[in-house]
Protein backbone atom coordinates (compact mmCIF):
# COMPACT_ATOMS: atom_id res chain seq x y z
CA UNK A 1 0.00 0.00 0.00
CA UNK A 2 1.51 3.20 -0.82
CA UNK A 3 2.75 5.30 2.55
CA UNK A 4 5.06 8.50 2.76
CA UNK A 5 8.55 7.02 4.38
CA UNK A 6 8.86 10.07 6.27
CA UNK A 7 6.63 13.32 6.85
CA UNK A 8 7.55 16.81 8.06
CA UNK A 9 4.40 17.15 9.56
CA UNK A 10 2.09 14.46 11.21
CA UNK A 11 -0.85 16.13 11.10
CA UNK A 12 -2.32 18.91 8.15
CA UNK A 13 -4.82 20.63 7.24
CA UNK A 14 -7.50 18.97 4.76
CA UNK A 15 -6.61 20.02 1.03
CA UNK A 16 -8.28 22.45 -0.84
CA UNK A 17 -10.67 20.93 -3.74
CA UNK A 18 -11.19 23.86 -5.57
CA UNK A 19 -9.52 24.03 -9.31
CA UNK A 20 -8.79 22.29 -12.31
CA UNK A 21 -5.16 19.81 -12.28
CA UNK A 22 -2.64 21.69 -13.38
CA UNK A 23 -0.46 19.06 -14.76
CA UNK A 24 -0.31 15.22 -15.62
CA UNK A 25 -3.65 15.73 -17.26
CA UNK A 26 -2.41 13.53 -21.00
CA UNK A 27 -1.11 10.19 -21.18
CA UNK A 28 2.12 10.02 -21.00
CA UNK A 29 3.76 6.65 -20.04
CA UNK A 30 0.99 4.04 -21.45
CA UNK A 31 -1.68 4.30 -23.86
CA UNK A 32 -4.88 4.50 -22.09
CA UNK A 33 -5.29 5.99 -18.87
CA UNK A 34 -8.26 6.88 -16.48
CA UNK A 35 -9.02 10.51 -16.26
CA UNK A 36 -10.23 12.18 -13.39
CA UNK A 37 -13.49 14.49 -13.92
CA UNK A 38 -14.56 15.42 -10.24
CA UNK A 39 -12.01 16.71 -7.88
CA UNK A 40 -12.29 13.90 -4.98
CA UNK A 41 -9.63 12.43 -2.01
CA UNK A 42 -8.26 9.36 -3.35
CA UNK A 43 -7.10 6.80 -0.33
CA UNK A 44 -3.87 4.16 -0.13
CA UNK A 45 -6.38 1.72 -0.44
CA UNK A 46 -8.80 2.75 -2.95
CA UNK A 47 -5.34 3.42 -4.92
CA UNK A 48 -4.33 -0.34 -4.30
CA UNK A 49 -7.88 -1.71 -5.13
CA UNK A 50 -8.22 0.21 -8.25
CA UNK A 51 -4.75 -1.27 -9.28
CA UNK A 52 -5.74 -4.61 -8.09
CA UNK A 53 -8.92 -4.97 -10.30
CA UNK A 54 -6.84 -3.65 -13.39
CA UNK A 55 -3.83 -6.36 -12.82
CA UNK A 56 -6.43 -8.82 -12.17
CA UNK A 57 -8.26 -8.36 -15.24
CA UNK A 58 -5.35 -7.89 -17.47
CA UNK A 59 -3.70 -11.30 -16.21
CA UNK A 60 -0.16 -11.30 -17.39
CA UNK A 61 0.47 -9.03 -19.80
CA UNK A 62 0.12 -5.08 -19.85
CA UNK A 63 1.91 -2.84 -17.81
CA UNK A 64 0.40 -0.32 -15.12
CA UNK A 65 1.77 3.22 -13.87
CA UNK A 66 0.09 5.20 -11.06
CA UNK A 67 0.13 8.74 -11.18
CA UNK A 68 -0.67 9.85 -7.77
CA UNK A 69 0.56 9.83 -4.39
CA UNK A 70 -1.38 9.46 -1.25
CA UNK A 71 1.06 12.29 0.24
CA UNK A 72 -1.35 14.36 2.70
CA UNK A 73 -2.81 12.57 6.02
CA UNK A 74 -6.17 12.92 7.07
CA UNK A 75 -7.37 12.72 10.48
CA UNK A 76 -9.95 11.62 12.35
CA UNK A 77 -11.36 11.70 16.00
CA UNK A 78 -12.11 8.73 17.94
CA UNK A 79 -16.06 7.60 18.14
CA UNK A 80 -18.14 9.07 21.11
CA UNK A 81 -15.17 11.54 22.07
CA UNK A 82 -16.46 15.04 23.50
CA UNK A 83 -14.75 18.00 21.71
CA UNK A 84 -11.71 19.85 21.99
CA UNK A 85 -8.81 18.38 23.41
CA UNK A 86 -6.81 18.50 20.72
CA UNK A 87 -6.64 17.10 16.68
CA UNK A 88 -7.45 13.60 16.25
CA UNK A 89 -4.50 11.09 15.18
CA UNK A 90 -4.28 10.23 11.36
CA UNK A 91 -6.23 8.06 9.80
CA UNK A 92 -6.20 8.01 6.52
CA UNK A 93 -3.55 8.87 3.77
CA UNK A 94 -4.98 10.59 0.76
CA UNK A 95 -4.12 12.21 -2.99
CA UNK A 96 -6.18 15.03 -3.34
CA UNK A 97 -7.03 15.04 -7.40
CA UNK A 98 -8.66 17.87 -9.34
CA UNK A 99 -10.29 17.40 -12.47
CA UNK A 100 -7.92 16.55 -15.13
CA UNK A 101 -6.03 14.33 -13.35
CA UNK A 102 -4.54 11.31 -14.88
CA UNK A 103 -4.27 8.83 -12.44
CA UNK A 104 -3.72 5.27 -14.03
CA UNK A 105 -2.01 4.54 -17.12
CA UNK A 106 -1.78 1.04 -18.84
CA UNK A 107 0.21 -0.68 -21.92
CA UNK A 108 0.81 -3.64 -23.90
CA UNK A 109 -2.85 -4.94 -24.04
CA UNK A 110 -5.51 -4.78 -26.78
CA UNK A 111 -8.23 -1.75 -26.36
CA UNK A 112 -11.04 -3.68 -25.53
CA UNK A 113 -9.21 -5.22 -22.98
CA UNK A 114 -7.46 -2.28 -21.20
CA UNK A 115 -11.25 -0.49 -21.61
CA UNK A 116 -12.63 -3.35 -19.88
CA UNK A 117 -9.98 -3.21 -17.10
CA UNK A 118 -10.16 0.64 -16.35
CA UNK A 119 -13.89 0.28 -16.22
CA UNK A 120 -13.08 -2.15 -13.40
CA UNK A 121 -10.25 -0.11 -11.71
CA UNK A 122 -12.85 2.98 -11.96
CA UNK A 123 -15.54 1.40 -9.71
CA UNK A 124 -12.72 1.12 -6.84
CA UNK A 125 -12.19 5.50 -7.23
CA UNK A 126 -14.66 7.65 -5.40
CA UNK A 127 -15.10 10.48 -8.30
CA UNK A 128 -16.67 9.93 -11.66
CA UNK A 129 -13.60 8.97 -14.22
CA UNK A 130 -13.41 8.74 -17.98
CA UNK A 131 -11.28 6.63 -20.28
CA UNK A 132 -8.48 8.51 -22.51
CA UNK A 133 -6.06 7.85 -24.89
CA UNK A 134 -2.59 8.38 -25.60
CA UNK A 135 -2.46 11.29 -28.15
CA UNK A 136 0.78 11.66 -30.04
CA UNK A 137 2.05 14.42 -32.64
CA UNK A 138 0.31 18.01 -30.87
CA UNK A 139 3.47 20.60 -29.53
CA UNK B 1 3.35 16.76 -46.41
CA UNK B 2 0.44 19.47 -47.58
CA UNK B 3 -0.05 23.02 -46.24
CA UNK B 4 -3.47 23.73 -44.87
CA UNK B 5 -4.78 27.01 -45.55
CA UNK B 6 -5.91 28.68 -42.40
CA UNK B 7 -7.23 32.36 -42.16
CA UNK B 8 -6.19 34.36 -39.43
CA UNK B 9 -7.66 37.42 -38.08
CA UNK B 10 -6.08 39.46 -35.76
CA UNK B 11 -6.85 40.29 -31.78
CA UNK B 12 -6.73 43.82 -31.23
CA UNK B 13 -8.04 42.99 -26.97
CA UNK B 14 -5.63 40.89 -24.77
CA UNK B 15 -6.70 39.35 -21.33
CA UNK B 16 -9.04 36.43 -20.01
CA UNK B 17 -12.14 38.43 -20.73
CA UNK B 18 -11.02 39.06 -24.53
CA UNK B 19 -9.49 35.60 -25.29
CA UNK B 20 -13.45 34.08 -23.66
CA UNK B 21 -14.91 36.45 -25.94
CA UNK B 22 -13.19 35.21 -28.78
CA UNK B 23 -13.73 31.51 -28.04
CA UNK B 24 -17.23 32.36 -26.97
CA UNK B 25 -17.32 33.28 -30.70
CA UNK B 26 -16.13 29.68 -32.05
CA UNK B 27 -12.62 31.10 -32.47
CA UNK B 28 -9.33 30.23 -30.91
CA UNK B 29 -6.68 32.75 -29.42
CA UNK B 30 -3.47 31.89 -31.12
CA UNK B 31 0.40 33.71 -30.81
CA UNK B 32 2.34 33.28 -34.34
CA UNK B 33 6.36 34.37 -33.58
CA UNK B 34 9.45 33.27 -34.63
CA UNK B 35 12.80 34.46 -36.50
CA UNK B 36 13.70 37.23 -34.47
CA UNK B 37 10.05 39.05 -35.44
CA UNK B 38 7.45 40.55 -33.23
CA UNK B 39 4.74 38.16 -31.82
CA UNK B 40 1.80 38.04 -33.87
CA UNK B 41 -1.21 38.06 -31.67
CA UNK B 42 -4.26 36.45 -33.87
CA UNK B 43 -7.32 33.90 -33.64
CA UNK B 44 -8.41 31.31 -35.80
CA UNK B 45 -11.18 29.62 -36.68
CA UNK B 46 -11.85 26.40 -34.26
CA UNK B 47 -13.40 24.10 -36.17
CA UNK B 48 -11.07 23.96 -39.08
CA UNK B 49 -7.93 24.11 -36.53
CA UNK B 50 -9.21 21.29 -34.74
CA UNK B 51 -9.36 19.44 -37.86
CA UNK B 52 -5.78 20.62 -38.92
CA UNK B 53 -4.59 19.56 -35.64
CA UNK B 54 -5.75 15.72 -36.47
CA UNK B 55 -2.47 15.22 -38.13
CA UNK B 56 0.84 15.47 -36.39
CA UNK B 57 3.14 18.59 -36.46
CA UNK B 58 0.73 19.79 -39.61
CA UNK B 59 1.99 22.96 -41.94
CA UNK B 60 -0.37 25.48 -41.28
CA UNK B 61 -0.16 28.51 -43.94
CA UNK B 62 -2.41 31.69 -41.96
CA UNK B 63 -3.59 33.77 -44.39
CA UNK B 64 -5.02 37.10 -43.74
CA UNK B 65 -2.04 38.48 -41.24
CA UNK B 66 -1.46 42.40 -40.72
CA UNK B 67 1.01 43.09 -43.30
CA UNK B 68 -1.61 41.51 -45.92
CA UNK B 69 0.51 38.62 -46.62
CA UNK B 70 0.46 34.72 -45.67
CA UNK B 71 3.14 32.86 -43.84
CA UNK B 72 4.37 28.99 -43.07
CA UNK B 73 4.06 27.88 -39.41
CA UNK B 74 4.08 24.60 -37.65
CA UNK B 75 1.99 24.20 -33.99
CA UNK B 76 4.89 24.61 -31.30
CA UNK B 77 2.27 24.79 -28.18
CA UNK B 78 -1.08 23.37 -28.02
CA UNK B 79 -3.61 24.47 -24.86
CA UNK B 80 -6.43 22.54 -24.29
CA UNK B 81 -9.12 21.79 -21.95
CA UNK B 82 -8.02 19.02 -19.82
CA UNK B 83 -11.62 17.72 -19.53
CA UNK B 84 -13.55 18.80 -22.61
CA UNK B 85 -10.31 19.04 -25.12
CA UNK B 86 -11.21 21.90 -26.69
CA UNK B 87 -8.55 24.59 -27.99
CA UNK B 88 -7.65 27.26 -25.69
CA UNK B 89 -4.64 28.63 -27.22
CA UNK B 90 -2.44 27.84 -29.97
CA UNK B 91 1.28 29.28 -30.37
CA UNK B 92 2.89 28.80 -33.55
CA UNK B 93 6.15 29.09 -35.05
CA UNK B 94 7.25 30.96 -38.23
CA UNK B 95 8.55 28.76 -40.58
CA UNK B 96 10.49 28.78 -44.46
CA UNK B 97 10.45 26.69 -46.68
CA UNK B 98 13.64 24.19 -46.68
CA UNK B 99 14.42 25.24 -43.15
CA UNK B 100 15.48 22.67 -41.18
CA UNK B 101 13.32 22.33 -37.64
CA UNK B 102 13.39 20.01 -34.94
CA UNK B 103 10.48 17.90 -34.58
CA UNK B 104 8.36 15.04 -32.51
CA UNK B 105 7.39 12.25 -34.30
CA UNK B 106 5.29 9.68 -33.60
CA UNK B 107 6.37 6.00 -33.83
CA UNK B 108 3.84 3.43 -35.45
CA UNK B 109 4.26 -0.20 -34.71
CA UNK B 110 2.73 -3.03 -37.27
CA UNK B 111 2.94 -6.58 -36.46
CA UNK B 112 3.34 -9.02 -33.14
CA UNK B 113 5.74 -10.05 -31.35
CA UNK B 114 6.75 -13.72 -30.45
CA UNK B 115 4.58 -15.39 -27.73
CA UNK B 116 5.89 -15.26 -24.47
CA UNK B 117 7.14 -11.92 -24.49
CA UNK B 118 5.84 -8.91 -23.54
CA UNK B 119 6.21 -5.25 -25.45
CA UNK B 120 7.84 -2.33 -23.16
CA UNK B 121 7.94 0.58 -25.46
CA UNK B 122 9.62 3.42 -23.88
CA UNK B 123 9.44 5.96 -26.57
CA UNK B 124 5.99 6.81 -28.46
CA UNK B 125 7.75 9.87 -30.13
CA UNK B 126 11.40 10.44 -31.59
CA UNK B 127 13.01 13.92 -32.08
CA UNK B 128 14.06 14.27 -36.00
CA UNK B 129 15.79 16.83 -37.96
CA UNK B 130 13.48 17.31 -41.06
CA UNK B 131 12.68 20.24 -43.93
CA UNK B 132 9.39 21.96 -42.12
CA UNK B 133 8.06 21.53 -45.67
CA UNK B 134 8.67 17.67 -45.27
CA UNK B 135 7.90 15.99 -42.21
CA UNK B 136 6.67 12.71 -42.45
CA UNK B 137 3.76 12.24 -40.14
CA UNK B 138 4.97 8.33 -38.85
CA UNK B 139 8.15 6.22 -38.28
CA UNK B 140 7.11 2.89 -38.83
CA UNK B 141 8.73 -0.24 -37.34
CA UNK B 142 8.12 -3.81 -37.61
CA UNK B 143 8.10 -5.38 -34.55
CA UNK B 144 6.46 -8.75 -35.92
CA UNK B 145 8.04 -12.03 -34.33
CA UNK B 146 10.76 -10.32 -31.68
CA UNK B 147 11.47 -12.62 -29.63
CA UNK B 148 12.22 -12.00 -25.33
CA UNK B 149 15.08 -9.65 -24.96
CA UNK B 150 15.50 -8.38 -28.40
CA UNK B 151 15.19 -4.25 -28.02
CA UNK B 152 15.14 -1.95 -30.40
CA UNK B 153 17.34 1.71 -29.92
CA UNK B 154 16.91 5.07 -31.53
CA UNK B 155 20.17 4.32 -33.77
CA UNK B 156 17.96 1.43 -35.50
CA UNK B 157 15.12 3.37 -36.62
CA UNK B 158 14.55 3.51 -40.26
CA UNK B 159 14.31 7.15 -40.86
CA UNK B 160 13.16 8.85 -44.03
CA UNK B 161 14.99 10.30 -46.40
CA UNK B 162 15.96 14.01 -45.68
CA UNK B 163 15.66 13.40 -42.14
CA UNK B 164 18.31 13.35 -39.20
CA UNK B 165 17.68 11.69 -35.53
CA UNK B 166 17.95 14.62 -33.05
CA UNK B 167 17.40 12.46 -30.47
CA UNK B 168 20.04 10.44 -28.34
CA UNK B 169 21.22 7.80 -30.73
CA UNK B 170 21.31 4.93 -27.74
CA UNK B 171 18.00 5.67 -26.14
CA UNK B 172 16.11 2.50 -26.03
CA UNK B 173 12.58 2.56 -28.40
CA UNK B 174 11.55 -1.14 -27.09
CA UNK B 175 11.97 -3.68 -25.81
CA UNK B 176 10.86 -7.32 -25.16
CA UNK B 177 9.99 -8.55 -21.48
CA UNK B 178 9.11 -11.81 -20.59
CA UNK B 179 5.38 -12.11 -19.34
CA UNK B 180 4.76 -12.89 -16.00
CA UNK B 181 4.14 -16.15 -15.15
CA UNK B 182 0.85 -17.00 -13.46
CA UNK B 183 2.55 -17.65 -10.28
CA UNK B 184 3.80 -14.28 -9.96
CA UNK B 185 0.67 -12.33 -10.64
CA UNK B 186 -0.76 -14.67 -7.76
CA UNK B 187 2.42 -13.67 -5.82
CA UNK B 188 1.67 -10.06 -6.29
CA UNK B 189 -1.66 -9.92 -5.69
CA UNK B 190 -1.28 -12.24 -2.63
CA UNK B 191 1.64 -9.47 -1.31
CA UNK B 192 -0.48 -6.54 -2.27
CA UNK B 193 -3.78 -8.19 -0.35
CA UNK B 194 -1.10 -8.99 2.90
CA UNK B 195 0.45 -5.57 3.11
CA UNK B 196 -2.87 -4.21 3.16
CA UNK B 197 -3.70 -6.15 6.28
CA UNK B 198 -0.71 -5.42 7.81
CA UNK B 199 -1.05 -1.86 7.28
CA UNK B 200 -4.58 -1.91 8.62
CA UNK B 201 -3.48 -3.83 12.04
CA UNK B 202 -1.18 -1.12 13.26
CA UNK B 203 -3.51 1.61 12.02
CA UNK B 204 -6.58 -0.14 14.34
CA UNK B 205 -3.45 -0.33 17.52
CA UNK B 206 -3.07 3.07 17.05
CA UNK B 207 -6.40 4.44 17.05
CA UNK B 208 -7.20 2.26 20.38
CA UNK B 209 -4.29 3.66 21.97
CA UNK B 210 -6.01 6.78 20.88
CA UNK B 211 -9.09 5.79 22.42
CA UNK B 212 -7.70 4.95 25.91
CA UNK B 213 -5.78 8.57 26.11
CA UNK B 214 -8.97 10.60 25.12
CA UNK B 215 -10.76 8.73 27.38
CA UNK B 216 -8.50 8.81 29.88
CA UNK B 217 -8.54 12.69 29.12
CA UNK B 218 -12.59 12.95 28.88
CA UNK B 219 -12.56 11.14 32.42
CA UNK B 220 -10.56 13.60 33.73
CA UNK B 221 -12.54 16.52 32.30
CA UNK B 222 -15.83 14.61 33.37
CA UNK B 223 -14.28 14.45 37.00
CA UNK B 224 -12.93 18.26 36.57
CA UNK B 225 -16.81 19.52 35.71
CA UNK B 226 -18.38 17.42 38.66
CA UNK B 227 -15.72 19.38 41.08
Amino acid sequence: MLIPRKVKHRKQHHPKRTGMAKGGTRVNFGEYGIQAVEASYVTNRQIEAARIAMTRHIKRGGKVWINIFPDRPLTKKPAETRMGSGKGSPEWWIANVKPGRVMFELSGVPEPIAREALRRAMHKLPMKCKFVKREVGEG
Amino acid sequence: MSEVRIAAEPRTEFGKGAARRTRRAGKVPAVLYGHGTDPQHISLPGHDLMLALKTPNVLLRVEGLSGGGSELALPKGVQRDPIKGFLEHIDLLLVKSGEKVVVEIPIELSGEIAPGGMLDQQLVQVAIEAEATHIPQQIEISIEGLEVGAQISAAELTLPSGTELSTDPEALVLHVVPERTAEQLEAELAEATGEAEAAEAPAEAAEAEGEAAEAAEGGEAASGEQE
